[in-house]
């Protein structure tokens, strides 16, 4: 029971942050296999079930660009960050800085840094 | 290859149309790639064993195709739970009300075979709510893949919410057993006097006659038996309703109180027929079975007057206030 809901919290954890681990490292191209490889060196190894369909995903946003182009003899679909994507990056990088500077301080205890702000628009 | 080639086929047929090629070449230049990694690492070709290993490991042709598919669900969870309300205002509180009080009633009083009616009408319902299930299911699908702005319950203002009450009663919620009980016993004694109500009884020589009151009175009786079912069903539905359940419940006691009474008047409930039996012996019997039916009328009442009286006073007590307010 705990190892089940520990897998199931670990992969909702994990999920936004391979969005993240894949924009970050297409922004210099890759193939498939390839990228699949340079995550999993990284330590942030990524299922070729997950990762393709999140390609394609990622593709349809506008986040990244593929083409087919042929290396050693062989097709392969290699995909980079598109300008939207580059953007889009950022602003999920900062947001990343943000959670993990303000998780560092609740875990840590430390006293809060500012009025509490609401983010709901009135 | 072949048994990459075969798991290609079998991913292939599972994928959205126009996309099917362009996955399988992606996806089997990935396998092959994986391969070539291991066959470097081990220094020989991978066996067919080894490649059936990394196949399974990829998982199963459908599982592998469902992931490409652009969506998962049926309702997804934004529209889920407004579905299930709908599901649960149209088949609890539309199908099954029409049935019990309109379509079943007017088919059983309608009917040559009662019994078999009901058993029809019954039935009739499960059909609908399967059907009605279906069709919901189907809306809420459509709506699903092609969303409109205008979803009721996106789109509210908190100032249209009702005012809280300056007092709320104190309702304890009708426990589900007893709504359950006099749904049954409505419907089940309800069936059982339509279905074999009579007049006179036969019992090995001796002929029991009901007085012609209790023919009068049929209608009157039926409807107070299967008036427990709309007070079941209330209780079920709204178990914290203690109110309204109270109002039906009074509506009904009083109508049991006005039928006792009319009965009493009559005066004479059964007349008793035994040929070749002495004729003073049979006077007393219906002497004496009139006096207990008497009996069983006036406690019939004591009781109907008794057991309205706790309730009626829990229902009307001192009310309790609202004790969550947050107002500043």
């Amino acid at each position: 029971m705990n190892a089940e809901l520990f897998e199931n919290l670990r992969l909702e954890l994990r999920r936004g942050c391979l969005i993240l681990a894949v924009l970050a490292q297409l922004r210099a191209e890759h193939y498939g296999y390839a990228l699949r490889k340079a995550l999993a060196d990284r330590g942030m190894a990524i299922d070729e079930n997950t990762l393709y369909p999140l390609l394609r995903r990622l593709e349809t946003q506008g986040l990244l660009v593929s083409q087919w182009r042929e290396e050693e003899k062989r097709n392969k679909r290699f995909y980079r960050l598109s300008s939207d994507g580059e953007l889009i990056l950022q602003q999920l990088l900062d947001e990343w800085n943000a959670i993990n500077s303000s998780l560092k301080r609740i875990i840590d205890g430390e006293a809060p840094v500012g009025e509490l702000q609401l983010e709901r628009s009135i | 290859m072949e048994l990459v080639d075969r798991y290609l086929y079998a991913v292939k047929s599972g994928l959205p149309k126009g996309q099917q090629d362009d996955i399988i070449a992606e996806m089997a230049e990935d396998i092959r790639s994986e391969i070539e990694d291991l066959e470097s690492g081990l220094g020989r070709p991978l066996n067919e064993a080894e490649v059936a290993t990394i196949l399974e490991q990829r998982g199963h042709p459908a599982t592998v195709a469902g992931r490409y598919l652009p969506q998962q669900y049926l309702i997804g969870p934004a529209l889920f739970p407004i579905y299930l309300l709908v599901l649960k205002i149209v088949v609890l509180w539309v199908l099954v009300p029409v049935f019990v009080f309109v379509v079943g009633p007017i088919a059983i009083a309608t009917a040559a075979h009662p019994s078999k009616t009901l058993i029809k009408t019954l039935w009739d319902l499960a059909m609908s709510q399967v059907f009605t299930v279906g069709v919901v299911t189907l809306v809420f699908a459509i709506m699903e893949r092609y969303p409109v702005d205008a979803r009721p319950f996106e789109k509210w203002d908190p100032r249209r919410l009702p005012r809280v009450p300056k007092t709320v009663p104190d309702s304890r919620p009708t426990p589900r057993s007893t709504a359950i009980a006099e749904l049954a016993a409505g419907l089940v004694f309800g069936s059982l006097l339509v279905a074999w109500f009579r007049t006179t009884f036969d019992f090995g020589g001796v002929h029991v006659t009901l007085a012609p009151i209790w023919r009068n009175l049929y209608w009157p009786f039926l409807l107070v038996v299967l008036s427990s079912v709309p007070k079941g069903w209330v209780s079920l539905m709204w178990p914290a309703r203690t109110r309204l359940r109270f109002g039906i419940r009074a509506a009904i006691d009083t109508a049991t109180l006005t039928l006792v009474a009319v009965l009493l008047n009559a005066g004479t409930w059964v007349d008793i027929a035994a040929p070749g039996f002495p004729a003073a012996g049979i006077a007393e019997a219906v002497k004496w079975t009139n006096l207990g039916i008497k009996i069983t009328l006036v406690t019939m009442a004591v009781i109907t007057v008794a057991d309205a009286i706790p309730e009626a006073r829990r229902i009307f007590r001192k009310k309790t206030s609202w004790n969550y307010s947050i107002a500043t």
